[in-house]
């Protein structure tokens, strides 16, 4: 999947940025937690569906199933969103921002930041107006009459996480624009395609000893691979 | 400027851009978009922002922003979108499976014999494998490692190895499971069934189309894709079970939305758990279960959020009524409509270079996929009437598989063409230049099988229409 980066959350010297390093990482517990929950929901749910067809087709279909997994949908929809946010798995064009100079790109890198963190203030403050209606008249599923309020909760919940996320990136990128130079912390990581591909390879399980036998075995035309550059880590 | 709207007090004027006709706030908020897109904001992002503002722009604070409030709720929570996990788990499971060199030996053993036969198994296998991994790009990881040493041994020509495997991943997309094939089926409407069913023949027909070129360039240059020889009866029946797991998976979906015993949600849960029982057998134990996990629900809240974001946008043009007014305008050209939809799949082929398959569908499909239905006839025509020879609801699943079909060939071309980057990666020793000359054929091979899409949809169509009607 393009677009996909890797965490820069470690602590750096210049501009407060051990600092913020610090509270990111903090954050980022929470975070790893929440993405958890959502991916443990979906093992269950995987689980829970293949018994639910058995059970069906044998002839005892597990009433209110379909509702519960429906509503359940709601967890892994919505936990990770601040985990996906840290390690830059919201999809966007990288191309025009990628080859802007360093300050100019920390300051717009900022500002869309920050538009995200607008958008989804709103939708927290209007989510939940959504929840306390569905609390307040007492909204339920259609078969088995489950309260829908619960999972409506959750999308203010998740995105209150969501929004911390994008305070701390936005102030995150701001030090950049100060502090073109400072190591960049509290902010995902953008990838050339090259290095895209590389952490695809590696995603795939293929070891970078591997790459390197064939490139010795072939008489390393590395020449013509890309740039492997270190990521300042 | 619009006047009745001024006099009739509309109750927006928010952003100083009052009183303006729906269509143009349409227009304008649509440059916006591009806009945002290109300065790198998060599609999410800028397609709910921009929304947001459109909304409030036409229907006031209020109402737009708690409509907008209930989307991601109301958007995301559906039965059918329970899916998604499902197909995507089985994509980071599969790898774990070990079925990457089973499926090679068999397809080697099988269709080897052709003239350039490893390069010819090398696509059907990365095509049973893409399927079910669903992961185009990494599939082109996994076969750079295991066919081009195979190939390359072999004596094959470097380009063509490196193009096959570049190339072979992009099937991914249409054979089921599908997970972008759900996407647009969310996004349009359509029945999720229908367009699995769909890309089934596609998906079959694209890797034929690619084992045609191999075999006319291994006839045309013998030296570059020599044929296997010498594989018996026994070999090649002792490679079969190697295939099961991901047969099994596909039978699993295919037949459970053809035979209605199971919902395509459920095949997806099932499916999921054939492949988890197989990758266990296989030795995957829990850190790379829970890797794998972790990874699903991290690409998982990125469609969803993707989902949601875009019905936002969607939201907002249905009240612009822009969608209409571009219909009106593509249908003003008093010219062939097959031109028409060649230039809007042009179009496709441009932004491809530059935007990820997902995002490009999402951010285009709520404009363009009104006006290709009103290009065919309008939703409820008869294939009679209709300009393609198809009725609404084949129109919109034919339209998908293609535009799908578009998007993933531009996981293969210039400027960011990933699956090149990754065989170069896997591969240092074949220039990043070799793999692009690679592939050149197979971009090819891609654009005479979109033609024969367009000309002959029953490619498409049959299958759905069996089941469907």
């Amino acid at each position: 999947m393009a677009g996909v980066g890797t965490a820069g959350t470690h602590p750096g010297g210049a501009g407060g940025g051990s600092l913020l390093g610090k509270v990111s990482d903090q954050l980022a517990k929470l975070e790893d937690l929440l993405n958890i929950v959502a991916a443990i929901t979906i093992f269950v749910l995987m689980l829970g569906t293949t018994i639910s067809i058995a059970c069906r087709i044998s002839g005892f279909p597990i009433p209110g199933y379909l509702d519960i997994s429906e509503q359940a949908i709601a967890i892994f929809a919505f936990f990770g969103a601040a985990y996906g946010q840290r390690l830059g798995a919201h999809i966007r064009m990288e191309l025009v921002i990628g080859a802007l100079p360093g300050r100019l790109r920390w300051m717009i890198e900022a500002l869309a930041t920050f538009l995200g963190f607008l958008l989804i203030l709103v939708l927290i403050r209007y989510s939940w107006d959504f929840f306390l209606n569905a609390y307040l008249i007492g909204d339920s599923t259609v078969d088995i009459e489950f309260p829908t309020w619960p999972a409506k909760l959750l999308v203010p919940i998740a995105f209150s996480v969501w929004a911390a996320r994008l305070a701390l990136e936005t102030v995150g990128y701001l030090r950049l624009s100060i502090w073109p130079s400072a190591v960049p912390v509290a902010v995902p990581l953008q990838l050339s395609p090259a290095e895209e591909a590389e952490r695809e390879i590696r995603e795939a399980g293929i070891a970078r000893e591997e790459i390197e036998a064939v490139a010795r075995t072939s008489g390393g035309a590395s020449a013509n691979s890309p740039d492997r550059k270190e990521r300042g880590e | 400027m619009n006047l009745t709207a001024l006099f009739n007090g509309q109750p927006d004027a928010i952003f100083g851009i009052g009183y303006m006709d729906p269509t143009e706030v349409g227009i304008l908020c649509m440059g916006l978009l591009l806009v945002l897109v290109i300065c790198g904001v998060r599609v999410v992002f800028a397609a709910g922002i921009v929304g947001l503002v459109g909304l409030v722009e036409l229907i006031g604070w209020n109402g737009a922003a708690s409509a907008v409030g209930q989307i991601p709720f109301s958007k995301s929570v559906s039965f059918v979108l329970g899916l998604l996990p499902m197909f995507i788990l089985i994509g980071y499971l599969a790898f774990h499976a070990g079925m990457t060199k089973q499926l090679f030996a068999a397809a080697r053993a099988w269709i080897g014999w052709v003239p350039g036969g490893l390069a010819v198994a090398s696509v059907f296998a990365a095509a049973g494998f893409a399927a079910v991994s669903g992961a185009s790009v990494a599939t082109a990881a996994v076969f750079s490692r295991v066919a081009i040493p195979e190939m390359l041994e072999a004596g094959y020509n470097k380009r063509l190895a490196a193009g096959v495997v570049a190339a072979a991943g992009t099937l991914a997309s249409l054979i089921p499971p599908s997970t972008i094939l759900v996407i647009y089926a969310v996004i349009v409407e359509e029945s999720v069934g229908a367009l699995l069913l769909a890309g089934f023949l596609p998906g079959i027909f694209s890797a034929v189309v690619y084992a045609v070129i191999i075999v006319g360039w291994a006839m045309i240059k013998p030296d570059a894709g020599p044929a296997v020889k010498g594989i018996g009866w026994g070999e090649r029946f002792r490679t079969l079970p190697g295939l099961l797991p991901i047969a099994s998976v596909v039978v699993i979906i295919v037949s459970a939305v053809y035979g209605g015993w199971a919902t395509p949600t459920e095949a997806g849960a099932l499916g999921a758990f054939v492949v988890l029982v197989v990758a266990w057998m296989n030795g995957m134990r829990w850190p790379s279960l829970k890797a794998a996990l972790m990874e699903t629900s991290k690409l998982v809240v990125m469609i969803f959020s993707l989902i949601w974001g875009v019905l936002i946008f969607g939201r907002f043009l249905g009240f612009s009524g822009l969608p209409e007014a571009f219909a009106t305008w593509i249908l003003s050209f008093d010219t062939d409509p097959y031109l028409i939809l060649g230039g809007i799949l042009m179009g496709y082929v441009v932004l491809g270079m530059f935007m990820d398959a997902i995002g490009l569908l999402l951010l285009t499909l709520p404009v363009v996929y009104p006006a290709v239905m009103a290009l065919n006839g309008g939703a409820d025509v008869s294939a009679a009437d209709s300009a393609f020879g198809l009725s609404g609801g084949q129109c919109s699943v034919w339209f998908g598989i293609i535009v799908v079909k578009m998007a993933e060939v531009c996981l293969i071309t210039p400027p960011i063409g990933l699956n090149c980057f990754v065989v170069n990666g896997v591969r240092p020793d074949i220039p990043l230049t070799d793999v692009f000359k690679g592939i050149f054929l197979f971009f090819i091979a891609d654009a005479a099988t979109i033609v024969l899409l367009i000309l002959f949809p029953q490619i498409i169509t049959w299958l759905p229409d069996l089941m469907y009607g």
